[in-house]
C-alpha cells in the first residue's frame, strides 16, 4: 500500500513541468536539524525553490504539495565524503571503469569529470539508499597491475555531485586533492613511506615556487622545474588553502607526519583512513584536521592499521575531531549509502547519535565546502524521509528530495526483484518489465 | 570477494559411522547398509583435537529465545549443561554452581554460521606471506586442503567470535574449478588447526564457476578460458573421478593389484560416494542450472551454491533439486556476474522453499551477519513476504547448519543439541545490539564485560604497544 502511494506521488510530481517552483510541506516528522536547533520531535519543513524556507513545529502554511511524515524520522540527504560514483560501472569490468589511470606525471592534475557518467546505475541505487551528494575522487591502487610508477602520488582532482541522475549534477569542481602518504604512498612512490613524503612536499615546495615565479616560468627563464606545470597547477587551489589536500594515513605516525607535512606548507589537510586516528586524536583536534574514516573496519588488516577499532569515530569524535564516516571499502563505492550502517555501529560503540547523523551529512557538507547537511532556513532542500530511525538496517528511505524534487527510488534491483519475485519455469519472465 | 568462494547435500549421516581401517591405503568404512565402502574422505587424517568441556551448568532466565527453528519464545529459560542443550521451559531449576544470566530485555540465538570465510587462509594483516587461500597453479587442485593453509593465530577470529560467530566453513579461494577442500571449525582458540576442526564435521569440495577460473587460466593462455571451458574442466574430472571409484570399488571386490592412491581424485571419489559436500562458489542462474546437471549426470549431490547473486532467479530449481544458496546482503557490482544484484535475493530463495542463508566471505561482514540478517529481512519484508526475526534467524543459524551437514549437531535451541549460544544485548537484527555472552558446547568463551574472557590471539600480544592491549 505504502509503495502505491509513494509511486503516486512521484508520478504526480513528474507531471509539474517546472517542479522547481513547486512549494512542499513536509509535515509531522521527527526532523533532525543537525543545526543549532537540534533535533525536533514533530515539526513540519516548508520548501520552496528548492530551499528550506522554515522549519518548526506545526506552521502555518500551505503548500502545492504536502508530504505526511507522521510517524516518519526526516534528515538531511547522506553525503558520501568519497566516491568513485559516475566513474565506475563494473569494477572488473576495465571498459566500465574511468576512476583511475597510471603514468610517468606525479598524478595531481588529472581530472576524471570528464569522464562521469551520471547515469550510471549505481547512481539511483545508492539514492534509493538515501544519497543525496557524494564527493567523487580518483584513486590509484597500488596493488593493481602496472599501477606502480615512481612518481604518483596524487590521485588527482575531485567534484561533487547531486545524486539526481540530471546531465547538469555536478555540484561543485575542484572540491579537494587527494594524496597517498603511509603504506599506500610507499608502494607507489618506491618502497618507502619516506619517499611518497618527500614527493608529495617537494611538490608542493614546486607549486609555490611556480605562484611566485609563474610568469617567469612561463617564459623559460627558470630553472628546469621536476614536475610538469599542468600538475603544478592543479596544486594552486592546495597551497592558496582555498581547497583541502586529502591524504591517505592510517598508522599513528603517519598521520603525524601528514599534520607537520600540512603545518610547513600551510594547506588545509583532511586525513582519508586514520584508522589509528583515536591514538592521535588530541594532535589531530588541535590542528584542526577533520578526517574521513570507515568506521566499521576494525580488522589490523595491515600492519598500518593494527590499532583499528569500532569506538575509534567515539574517541576522535570526543576529542574535538570533526569525523565523517564513508562508505565501507569492503562493500566499494557501489554501497555507499551503507555509511550509515557503519554510522549505526559508531553509535553501539560510543558516538552519540547527533553526531554520527552528522558524520555522514553536515560534517562531509562542512569538510568539502558543499552545501547541505542539515534543514535549516536557506539550505538546500535535500531531504530523506525515512521510515524509522535511519541508522537502522532495517529502515529504508521512503521518499528523496534533491533541492526540492521528488525522485524516483526505482532501481535496477527493485526492478529485477519484482520481476523475480516468484520465479517459476517457462518463458514469461521476459515479458514482466 | 573476487577469488574467494564455496557447497551441500544431506544424509551424509553415513560419514559418521565409525570407520574400519582395512588397509594402509584401501582404508573401507561401515556403511549404513553394513556393506564396506571406500573412506575417500579420510577423517582420520588430521583427526579433530577439539576438547572444549563445559565446566559448570549454565541457566540463562527469562529471555527472549530464537531458536533457529521457527520459533520466538518470551521471559523463557534455557539450560546448558555438558555441553548439550538440557531444557527450554519456564521457571527451570538452576543445578548446582551453575552459572546464573539474567536474560530480562536480553535476546538469545544459537551461535552464528559461517558457511563462507577465509579467517586463516587469508588472514589479517594481509601480507604477502599470508595469501595462503588460493593454490593458483592448476585449474584442479582438488588435492589441496584448506585446513592446512590456516594460521590459527588469525586475530580475525576472536573478531568473528565478538559477532557471535561459534562455527566456519574455512574454503579454499576460487581461482580454481576444483580449489580443494574446506574445513569447518568451532571458533575456539587453537594451536593447531585440529584443535578447532568440529568434530565429526564432513569436509566440503570448493569449487567455482564463472569469472575467476576462466580469468586466472585464461589469462596465462590455458584452459579454461571461457565458462564453456570451465564446465569441461569439471566434466572431464568427474569422468576420471568416476573411474578411480570404480577402480577401487572393483578391487575392494575383487582383489587384483591395488590401485595408486591419488589425493585429487580421492576427494572427488568422496564426493561421488556422498562423503564430501560440494561448496560451489557460482553467481549466475544459468551457471547454477549447469551445475545442477552435471550433479546429475555424475550422480553427486551440490550442497550450496555461493555468491548465489542470482539465486533469486533460479529459486525454483533450488528448491526441486533440494540444493542450498548462500548469498549477500547487498554486495553487488564488482564484476559482471555480480551485476544482477537484489536485495530481496535471500527473502526471494527462502520464499521459494530453498535453503537459503547469510555468508560473509569477509573479515569484516562476519562480525555483523546478523545485522546482514536484518538487511536482507527488511528487503523481505518490503517484496511484501511475512519474514520474521524467528524466520530469519535460520539464515544466520539452522540453514548453514543443514549446508555444512551439521545440523543434527547445532544450528538450533533444541533439546540434545550442542550449547552454542549467543546472548545479546537486545533484538539481534538492531544496529545497537551487541553480543554481551557466546558459549561455545556450554562453555563461555566470549564475555563483553570480562576482558579476561576475551580470547586474543598471538599476534595482538604487545603489537601495538609492548605492554598494553590491541583492544
Amino acid at each position: 500500500m505504502n509503495k502505491v502511494v509513494v509511486f503516486c506521488t512521484l508520478a504526480l510530481g513528474l507531471l509539474f513541468s517546472n517542479a522547481q517552483a513547486e512549494t512542499i510541506l513536509v509535515k509531522g516528522g521527527k526532523v533532525h536539524t543537525l543545526s543549532d536547533k537540534g533535533s525536533l520531535d514533530t515539526a513540519d519543513i516548508l520548501i520552496a525553490d528548492g530551499r528550506i524556507v522554515q522549519v518548526g513545529p506545526s506552521l502555518d502554511a500551505s503548500a502545492e504539495r504536502v508530504i505526511d511524515a507522521g510517524g516518519k524520522v526526516v534528515t538531511p540527504g547522506i553525503i558520501a565524503p568519497i566516491s568513485e560514483l559516475g566513474l565506475v560501472e563494473i569494477s572488473a569490468a576495465s571498459t566500465t571503469n574511468d576512476q583511475a589511470v597510471t603514468g610517468e606525471s606525479i598524478g595531481s592534475a588529472f581530472n576524471p569529470l570528464p569522464a562521469y557518467n551520471p547515469k550510471s546505475t549505481l547512481i539511483p541505487f545508492n539514492r534509493a539508499g538515501g544519497v543525496t551528494s557524494a564527493v567523487v575522487f580518483p584513486r590509484i591502487s597500488p596493488w593493481d597491475s602496472g599501477a606502480v610508477e615512481a612518481q604518483r602520488v596524487f590521485a588527482g582532482r575531485s567534484f561533487a555531485i547531486k545524486l539526481n541522475g540530471e546531465f547538469d549534477s555536478v555540484e561543485a569542481r575542484d572540491v579537494a586533492q587527494k594524496a597517498y602518504l603511509g603504506e599506500a604512498g610507499a608502494q607507489l612512490a618506491g618502497g618507502s613511506r619516506a619517499s611518497a613524503y618527500a614527493k608529495v612536499e617537494s611538490a608542493l615546495r614546486e607549486a609555490i615556487e611556480f605562484r611566485e615565479n609563474r610568469s617567469a616560468i612561463r617564459r623559460g627563464e627558470w630553472r628546469q622545474l621536476d614536475y610538469s606545470l599542468a600538475d603544478l597547477e592543479a596544486l594552486q587551489p592546495v597551497v592558496d588553502g582555498k581547497t583541502p589536500l586529502v591524504i591517505t594515513a592510517n598508522r599513528a605516525s603517519d598521520i603525524l607526519a601528514a599534520i607537520a607535512l600540512a603545518k610547513a606548507f600551510d594547506v588545509k589537510l583532511v586525513i582519508l583512513g586514520a584508522a589509528e586516528g583515536w591514538m592521535v586524536a588530541d594532535q589531530l583536534a588541535e590542528a584542526q584536521v577533520p578526517v574521513v574514516i570507515d568506521a566499521i573496519n576494525n580488522l589490523p588488516i595491515s600492519f598500518s592499521s593494527l590499532g583499528a577499532r569500532l569506538d575509534n569515530a567515539a574517541l576522535l569524535t570526543k576529542a574535538g575531531v570533526k569525523v565523517a564516516i564513508s562508505g565501507p571499502d569492503y562493500a566499494s563505492t557501489h554501497n555507499i549509502y551503507l555509511s550509515r550502517q557503519s554510522a549505526g555501529n559508531a553509535v553501539a560503540h560510543g558516538l552519540p547519535y547527533e553526531a554520527a547523523l552528522k558524520s555522514i551529512s553536515s560534517n562531509v557538507a562542512d569538510i568539502f565546502s558543499l552545501e547541505g547537511g542539515t534543514l535549516e532556513t536557506g539550505a538546500v532542500a535535500d531531504i530523506v524521509i525515512w521510515s524509522g530511525d535511519p541508522l537502522e538496517v532495517t529502515s529504508y528511505p521512503e521518499q528523496v528530495l534533491i533541492a526540492g524534487e521528488p525522485q524516483s527510488l526505482v532501481t535496477r534491483s527493485t526492478r529485477l526483484r519484482d520481476r523475480y519475485l516468484k520465479p517459476s519455469k517457462g518463458h514469461n519472465f521476459g515479458y514482466r518489465h | 570477494m573476487q577469488l574467494h568462494s564455496r557447497v551441500f547435500g544431506r544424509s551424509i549421516a553415513v560419514l559418521l559411522f565409525a570407520s574400519v581401517l582395512l588397509s594402509a591405503c584401501g582404508e573401507t568404512k561401515n556403511g549404513e547398509s553394513g556393506q564396506r565402502s571406500l573412506d575417500f574422505a579420510r577423517l582420520d587424517a588430521f583427526p579433530s583435537t577439539y576438547a572444549i568441556k563445559q565446566s559448570r551448568p549454565v541457566l540463562i532466565q527469562g529471555a527472549t529465545l530464537l531458536t533457529g527453528s521457527g520459533a520466538q519464545m518470551e521471559k523463557a529459560d534455557l539450560l546448558l549443561e555438558e555441553g548439550s542443550i538440557a531444557q527450554i521451559g519456564k521457571a527451570l531449576k538452576a543445578p548446582e554452581g551453575a552459572l546464573i544470566v539474567d536474560g530480562e530485555g536480553k535476546w538469545v540465538t544459537p551461535g552464528i554460521i559461517d558457511v563462507h570465510s577465509h579467517l586463516g587462509d587469508y588472514p589479517a594483516p594481509s601480507i604477502e606471506s599470508s595469501q595462503d587461500g588460493n593454490e593458483m597453479t592448476s585449474p584442479n587442485t582438488a588435492q589441496v586442503w584448506a585446513e592446512h593453509s590456516v594460521w590459527t593465530q588469525d586475530p580475525q577470529f576472536p573478531l568473528a567470535l565478538a559477532g557471535g560467530v561459534t562455527t566456519l566453513q574455512v574454503l579454499p579461494g576460487s581461482a580454481n574449478l576444483f580449489g580443494g577442500r574446506s574445513v569447518t571449525l568451532k571458533n575456539v582458540p587453537g594451536r593447531s588447526v585440529q584443535d578447532m576442526k568440529f568434530p565429526g564435521a564432513p569436509y566440503g569440495l570448493k569449487m567455482a564457476c564463472g569469472e575467476n577460473p576462466k580469468r586466472v587460466y585464461g589469462g596465462k593462455g590455458t584452459s579454461p578460458s571461457t565458462r564453456m571451458g570451465n564446465v569441461a574442466g569439471y566434466r572431464s574430472a568427474w569422468i576420471e573421478a568416476s573411474n578411480y571409484k570404480k577402480q577401487w570399488e572393483d578391487y575392494v571386490e575383487s582383489g587384483g593389484d591395488e590401485p595408486e592412491r591419488d589425493l585429487g581424485l580421492e576427494t572427488l571419489a568422496g564426493v561421488l560416494n556422498g562423503d564430501i559436500l560440494v561448496h560451489n562458489h557460482c553467481y549466475r542462474g544459468e551457471e547454477m542450472a549447469v551445475m545442477m546437471d552435471i550433479a546429475d549426470e555424475f550422480d553427486f549431490k551440490i550442497s550450496t551454491f555461493h555468491h548465489a547473486v542470482e539465486a533469486y532467479k533460479v529459486a525454483d530449481l533450488l528448491a526441486e533439486n533440494n540444493v542450498c544458496a548462500a548469498m549477500w546482503a547487498d554486495w553487488w557490482g564488482f564484476k559482471h556476474e555480480a551485476f544482477d544484484m537484489t536485495e530481496a535475493n535471500i527473502a526471494i530463495v527462502d520464499q521459494a522453499r530453498a535453503c537459503a542463508m547469510i555468508h560473509s566471505d569477509s573479515g569484516v561482514g562476519v562480525q555483523h551477519l546478523n545485522q546482514e540478517v536484518a538487511k536482507a529481512m527488511a528487503a523481505g519484508q518490503r517484496a511484501g513476504f511475512d519474514i520474521q526475526p524467528k524466520d530469519a534467524v535460520a539464515w544466520m543459524t539452522l540453514n548453514p547448519a543443514r549446508a555444512l551437514g551439521i545440523d543434527a549437531q547445532t544450528g538450533s535451541l533444541e533439546k540434545g543439541k550442542m550449547a552454542d549460544v549467543v546472548v545479546w544485548s537486545g533484538n539481534p537484527f538492531s544496529v545497537y545490539t551487541q553480543v554481551e555472552q557466546v558459549f561455545i558446547d556450554g562453555e563461555l568463551v566470549y564475555d563483553r564485560t570480562d576482558k579476561k574472557r576475551q580470547p586474543r590471539s598471538d599476534f595482538e600480544l604487545g603489537i601495538l604497544n609492548a605492554e598494553g592491549e590491541r583492544l
